[in-house]
């Protein structure tokens, strides 16, 4: 699975790339085509990248940064040079251009990073031989044409056309002529380095990636996760970056939340606006940043690696499909089920199961799901308002209604009661008093005859 | 800067390019969108090819470079597209003919021309416009124009001189003051008031559609400032208004007027005035008395009677002195 492909996940990954200083198009494009990594040493490997590039930032000054961001705006997107490198095509003016220009460039970005103990940091293949073969005078600048000294006949043409402009349209037929045969033998010269020229752009791609991510770090304070060895994911003081800054315009602080889950069930019950959602979105966000190699929205982290990860959240209405919502929430949760099934490690992360339909059968749905959803590969949380029999579930409660204000604290209980706080909540709302008296006087009855 | 094809706008570029001191300054030349092609896109007329001299520097398609007639050193591959594929920067290393066809929109042509400026030190940049693209001679991409006009835009001389003079007059609009300039500038949408104490008030937010915008309550009204298009309803609108008798109505220039003179000179007749934020010096302006259809007007009364409407030198740059 790539980045594109959650992008548009309601857990709000989109915000983090929205927030993401990349300075090259290429690097976005090649970020958001990395596949996401599925083992803890290659997690590693890219955070300890990262926490090179965020030294990097902390220690150097910011002019120095500014240059090497600059050299990182000019990488230009080469896919099609590459492409035609690796066919063996005779390449034009521009792709020779283009192959010049990327390997003086990574030549001055190596050089900066070194000249600040990052050298290896990140490979960049070396392209010396490269430049040589386009920069026969020796000039180090990164401009192209087939030059005079490639051919001494081409010399001579072009001192004649300077000469009498009025030949010029015959000289410059003989001096294509020549012109090409010499992008043939450059071309030629070329394609021992197509694989190099390729790496190079990557790496430059991945530096631009890790200084942008080493950057949000700061912006938006964010933590480098540990990886858990005992499959139990530990947040403190997670947050969600984007409800954060939503809040922060309203002068209203995110209440950051605790919460640790592993191969047991995880319930979470609690009022309505408790943030159980917010909670779930949080751990679907946590869990992918982590492994995409970004920094992670709490105080401290350790996180456990999995092979798949699913966010179902139950609002996903699909009118192009002609599904109902019901429908939807089903089929995405049957998919979760079929993962679980295979040898591989599943997050899976439920919002409210069935909450379209009649409490009786939802709440025999829900019961069912915990049971199902039970094995050893898969780490299941879940929120729901319906009263369950927990099993071996772990059940966690926001703490809810104190003093008039919202608590979202987790607590573990050990019953899976959900609490009745609803009616407060509406009415904590300013919703029409005389609706919920008579839905108060109606619960009074109901309560009275069980 | 073209009214109409075939004003000869390309052979003034090619007059203004042939008279550069190449050696002395770095030229960059460019176009919005296509141009130069070798026969006119709609007419099918011949048309003037531009030479570009040993050291210009230049911004051409992928496509076009492609089919270059010159030596030329590459010196930049930009990443926006247009197309005819990317655009791409050269410097000519001798004299010949290419076809030009640069940034396709005005906010790319400016990218360019403050990375020339920037990373090239470049003296002068001069873009061949597009009369369909009439955003790359506002003042926010170019300082001064030259203005071609001819024949082709109207065969009639009377109604030729009065609708380029018309062009004319709204390139040379005066400038608001200073105060409004600092106080409209940052705004690029609605209409809105000030009143005589330099107070700002909006009178719609969003857009400045006049069927959207209501000036029945506006009072104590100095002058209105329509961040987008000023069209000819709701200049109707502003004079009907008797409030409004003297108001000032700032544009941000004079590419965002779309109004028939006929309905500028009433309002401004009635009192009212019209000005700008930004402004670009009209340089000159220049005639081909020759229409596609081959109808010729007589160059010498053409230039004579235009330069007395716009008080501004006009040119025939293929006249032939008798």
């Amino acid at each position: 699975m790539q980045l594109k492909d959650i992008i548009k996940s309601p857990c709000g990954i989109q915000f983090m790339l929205d927030r993401l200083e990349l300075q090259s198009g290429f690097a976005r494009y090649w970020l958001l085509n990395s596949e996401m990594m599925v083992t803890a040493g290659d997690i590693e490997a890219m955070y300890g990248v990262l926490r090179r590039f965020v030294d990097f930032i902390t220690t150097v000054d910011t002019p120095y940064i500014n240059t090497l961001l600059h050299k990182l705006q000019c990488v230009k997107d080469l896919r099609t040079t590459n492409a035609h490198l690796h066919q063996h095509a005779i390449l034009d003016d521009i792709e020779l251009f283009e192959i010049k220009h990327i390997s003086l460039l990574a030549a001055d970005v190596s050089r900066l990073l070194a000249d600040h103990g990052m050298a290896g940091v990140v490979e960049i293949p070396c392209l010396d031989e490269v430049v040589e073969i386009l920069d026969p005078d020796g000039m180090k600048i990164a401009t192209f044409y087939v030059y005079d000294s490639y051919d001494e006949r081409l010399k001579q043409l072009r001192a004649q056309m300077r000469k009498h402009p009025e030949q010029q349209e015959e000289l410059l037929i003989e001096a294509s002529r020549i012109e090409d045969e010499v992008r043939a033998g450059l071309s030629r010269r070329l394609f021992a380095y197509a694989d190099a020229i390729e790496q190079t752009q990557n790496a430059l791609a991945l530096i631009d990636v890790s200084i942008a991510k080493a950057r949000q770090m700061q912006q938006l304070q964010l933590c480098f996760p540990a990886t858990s060895a005992d499959g139990t994911s530990r947040y403190r003081e997670m947050f969600h970056p984007q409800v954060k800054a939503v809040l922060a315009k309203g002068n209203i602080a995110f209440q950051p939340v605790d919460i640790a889950f592993g191969k047991t069930p995880t319930l979470i019950t609690g009022a309505n606006m408790g943030g159980k959602t917010v909670v779930l979105k949080t751990l679907t966000l946590c869990q992918y940043l982590f492994q995409f190699g970004f920094g992670i929205p709490a105080a401290a982290a350790t996180i456990a690696v999995k092979d798949e990860v699913y966010f179902c959240i139950g609002d996903e209405q699909s009118v192009e499909k002609g599904l109902s919502s019901f429908a939807a929430e089903m089929k995405s949760i049957d998919a979760v089920i079929k993962a679980s099934r295979k040898q591989i490690n599943v997050l899976a992360l439920i919002d409210e199961p069935a909450r379209t339909t009649n409490p009786v059968e939802g709440t025999a749905l829900v019961s069912a799901l915990l049971q199902v959803l039970d094995g050893d590969n898969v780490s299941l949380v879940m929120t729901t308002h319906y009263d369950i029999e927990p099993g071996k579930a772990r059940c966690l409660r926001v703490k809810g209604f104190e003093n008039g204000s919202m608590n979202y604290e987790l607590t573990e209980v050990h019953d899976g009661e959900v609490p009745h706080e609803a009616l407060n909540i509406a009415h904590s709302l300013g919703i029409d008093s005389q609706w919920l008296e008579l839905a108060k006087q109606l619960l009074r009855v109901s309560r009275n005859t069980i | 800067m073209g009214l109409e094809k075939n004003t000869g706008k390309t052979e003034c570029l090619k007059y203004v390019l042939s008279r550069m001191p190449v050696a002395a300054r770095r030229i960059a030349v460019t176009s919005i969108g296509i141009d130069g092609e070798t026969v006119d896109q709609v007419t099918r007329t011949q048309k003037p090819e531009i030479v570009l001299r040993e050291g210009m520097y230049f911004a051409t398609s992928e496509m076009h470079y492609r089919q270059r007639r010159l030596v030329a050193e590459l010196i930049d591959v930009s990443n926006e597209s247009t197309s005819l594929g990317r655009v791409v920067t050269a410097k000519a290393l001798t004299q010949g003919k290419i076809l030009l066809s640069g940034p396709s929109s005005a906010a790319g042509l400016q990218r360019w021309m403050k990375q020339m400026q920037d990373n090239h030190r470049m003296d002068l940049t001069i873009i061949d416009g597009a009369l369909s693209r009439l955003s790359s001679a506002s003042p926010a991409v170019s300082r001064s124009m030259i203005l071609a006009t001819g024949a082709a835009y109207s065969a009639n001389m009377t109604t030729l001189v009065q609708k380029t003079a018309h062009v004319v007059g709204l390139i040379n609009l005066d400038l608001t003051d200073d105060e409004n300039r600092s106080l409209l500038g940052p705004i690029d949408k609605g209409v809105w008031s000030i009143d005589t104490n330099g107070e700002l008030k909006d009178i719609n937010k969003e857009t400045s559609l006049s069927q959207q915008v209501h000036l029945e309550n506006v009072d104590d009204c100095k002058a209105i400032y329509v961040a987008g298009a000023l069209v000819s309803g709701f200049l109707e609108k502003v004079r009907q208004n008797r409030k409004l008798r003297n108001v000032e109505i700032v544009v941000r220039d004079f590419t965002k007027i779309f109004v028939d003179p006929q309905q500028l000179r009433l309002f401004v007749g009635g009192g009212g005035r019209v000005t700008v934020l930004q402004r670009s010096r009209l340089i000159a302006v220049t005639v081909n008395p020759t229409s596609p259809s081959g109808y010729t007007l007589d160059s010498h009364e053409l230039c004579h009677r235009l330069a007395d409407a716009i008080q501004l030198p006009v040119y025939d740059l293929l006249k032939t002195e008798p």
